[in-house]
């Protein structure tokens, strides 16, 4: 049972969850919301001391070091996640707050078991656990036409993706005769052209979820419309649990067999960078360039995946890391600003130094991460990453993305421009919640001390990606 | 016996039904009944394969797949629901946001 | 050929089923016919008309109660057949996932989706 105290404990704590919000009365029932952050905080400090436990159900689900770095991962990003949504304003989240949790807490959960399947059934099932609830969570605010419009889009696209995902799935048991991810793994060694093609199609479903190029159009509309702390958690924690699911898909046990998908995932890396970095450059709606942003650094991502190698996918684990905290700490920032602002325009953050000098120091420091300058976490991921992919010759993958690294740096050093340079048009401080607050602080911290001390993650990272080779 | 390619060609060929109602239909309802036979044909090249294996895993991941479609169908139809309330009509080409 | 036996009785009482209710019924019941009475009855919609009608919002909400149910009666055959050797192991489980899907309903019932609007 042990194996499965994280899932047991998130499942108990969606049902303490929804007894809170049947019991719940009145307008406001935010109270529930604290009800499931402080079950969150709960569940990552347990989750800390865990220890690898044996497989269970026989094989299909494994509490290795991967699943549990992952797992560790996902419970603080929503943990941040939901401090930042405590206090967001609107009827819908003080009248419908206990479904907003519950459906957050859902997809957590999907995403624990997607870290632990080494089954086509059981990661399938998560897959969709995960993402069924992002759908109705991206048009919360029902009465919005914006909100569910961008909710039926991000809908459509990830219902095709499941169906894509779905009949690769079909090909692979057709070709293996089996659903075991260890049965895959021995089979992919003889090429089979019906397994690969398998392979391919769910390879095209999980692009679509991590929103690797040619599969991203759903992300800018849905981060646009979408709640912002929700967004935040949304361009993190899926991404990651996507990541860690292709690394068990792909990598797992296939020994010489992985440089089969050398040519796919920098292909698909090298479209991803060119594109996300480009489309980021005019946009001038924060939401909208954190969204493109995002997308580039996913295929930055897909560059260490490239490397198919233990150090390629451990210094994957660590950019998911830096990327979490950079990321969301971003997107929390706009939404602070936002709420004070009543805008997500650009034009919003100007002079904000002179005006809420932390704040905007904060997100200065989440900007600098996310753009890769020294001393700040993203910076080791991105040499990382580079250096994983450059230690398996692919030179010229590295080359291109050092250079689009330095038109990222231009779109993100404008938000800093304004921010730093730019007269503010008031000057009251920008009012800021406590618990958001709070968030913002601890993607601070994070961001800072990965990128003052990187070691001891770096060296979790490679002890747990190191079995999978 | 109906040979298995048979079911596969009958699966290939819903699936390519699907995929291409969802690129060129303009109804959020369609586009959705077109991901609805996708994920059919997928159910049923799981059932051809599992055939030929003997084994139930290939049919029992057919159940999941079925409930997961009707989950989707669950919060897709929802999601309509509420476009139409919102804007009281229904055509992809009209949902600003709907751009590519 | 006595492997449709079974089939030959199942059909029999099928069509004995239809005759002898709706015979009883005719015996039963008063007669008093009515022109609504007379109509085609389509579950609240009118009868006769194009197609392409707007549905009143409401049918979709049950209707998606309905696809859980039916959803739920998908699992529920595979593991009737399989309940005994398995054990009340497997029992628990099941009462488990219908207790899930009862909680989904309890709310859907707390928020009003039931009342016909």
């Amino acid at each position: 049972m042990i194996a499965f105290a994280l899932e047991i404990g998130v499942g108990a704590l969606m049902l303490l969850v929804f007894i809170a919000t049947l019991v719940a009365r009145g307008d406001d029932r935010r109270w529930v919301g604290w009800l499931a952050a402080a079950g969150t905080l709960a569940l990552t400090l347990l989750a800390l001391p865990l220890s690898p436990a044996p497989a269970q159900l026989g094989g299909a689900f494994v509490q290795d070091g991967l699943a549990l770095f992952a797992k560790r991962l996902f419970l603080a990003a929503t943990f941040i996640g939901l401090l930042g949504g405590l206090s967001l304003p609107g009827r819908p989240f003080l009248r419908r707050a206990g479904e907003y949790h519950i459906l957050v807490l859902a997809s957590l959960l999907g995403m624990l078991v997607l870290a632990s399947a080494r089954d086509l059934v059981l990661l399938f099932v998560a897959f969709e656990l995960m993402s069924i609830p992002l759908y109705i969570l991206a048009g919360f605010a029902k009465r919005e036409a914006g909100a569910v419009e961008a909710a039926l889009k991000f809908f459509l696209v990830g219902s095709v993706s499941s169906a894509v995902m779905a009949y690769g799935l079909s090909f692979v048991y057709g070709a293996v005769r089996t659903t075991s991810l260890a049965g895959v793994a021995k089979a992919m060694p003889d090429g089979d052209g019906l397994l690969i093609l398998g392979l391919l199609a769910v390879f095209g479903g999980f692009g679509f979820k991590i929103a690797a190029f040619p599969f991203h159009m759903w992300v800018p509309d849905t981060y646009e419309a979408a709640p912002t702390p929700f967004v935040a958690w949304l361009s993190v924690t899926p991404k990651a649990a996507g990541f860690v699911a292709l690394f068990r898909v792909y990598f797992e046990g296939m020994g010489t067999a992985v440089s089969f998908w050398v040519p796919v995932a920098a292909g698909l890396a090298t479209l991803t960078i060119v594109a996300g970095n480009l489309m980021a450059l005019p946009q001038q709606n924060a939401k909208r360039l954190l969204a493109y942003s995002g997308i580039a650094h996913i295929g930055y991502m897909l560059v260490g995946f490239a490397a198919t190698s233990a150090s390629g996918t451990a210094m994957v684990l660590f950019y998911l890391v830096a990327y979490v905290f950079g990321n969301m700490g971003a997107f929390l920032v706009v939404e602070a600003v936002a709420r004070s602002e009543g805008s997500e325009h650009l034009a919003a953050f100007r002079g904000l130094a002179q005006r809420s000098p932390l704040l905007a120091l904060a997100m200065l420091l989440f900007l600098l991460s996310l753009g890769g300058i020294p001393f700040v976490a993203g910076f080791w991921a991105k040499l990382y990453v580079f250096w994983a992919a450059a230690t398996a010759g692919l030179y010229w993958l590295v080359l291109l993305g050092a250079l689009l690294t330095v038109v990222a740096l231009f779109y993100y050093l404008i938000v800093a421009k304004r921010m730093y340079i730019e007269a503010p048009p008031a000057t009251t401080r920008v009012p800021l919640e406590p618990m958001l607050a709070l968030a913002v602080l601890l993607c601070a911290l994070g961001v800072v001390i990965l990128g003052v001390y990187p070691k001891p993650l770096v060296m979790a990272a490679l002890r747990v990606a190191a079995p999978l080779f | 016996m109906i040979p298995e390619s048979w079911y596969l060609a009958l699966s290939a060929v819903l699936f390519t039904i699907g995929v291409v109602g969802v690129v060129i239909r303009r109804n959020p309802l369609v586009i959705f009944m077109s991901i609805e036979l996708a994920l059919n044909a997928a159910n049923l090249a799981l059932v051809a394969f599992g055939q030929r294996t003997g084994s139930p895993d290939g049919q029992a991941l057919v159940f999941f797949v079925m409930a997961v479609a009707a989950a989707e169908v669950a919060v897709g139809l929802a999601i309509i629901v509420a476009i139409f309330r919102v804007r009281q009509r229904l055509s992809v080409d009209e949902l600003s946001m709907m751009r590519w | 050929m006595s492997a449709y036996l079974p089939v030959l009785i199942f059909a029999v009482l099928i069509v004995a089923f239809g005759v002898v209710s709706l015979a009883v019924a005719r015996l039963a019941r008063p007669s008093r016919p009515d022109v609504v009475k007379l109509a085609n009855y389509e579950c609240g919609a009118e009868p006769i008309g194009p197609a392409w009608v707007r549905f009143p919002v409401g049918f979709y909400l049950v209707a998606l109660l309905f696809i859980i149910f039916d959803t739920l009666a998908v699992f529920l055959f595979p593991w009737a057949l399989v309940l005994k050797p398995l054990g009340l192991s497997a029992f628990w489980v099941m009462a488990a996932f219908i207790g899930i899907v009862g909680l989904g309903w309890i709310y859907a019932y707390r928020e009003g989706v039931l009342e016909w609007k």
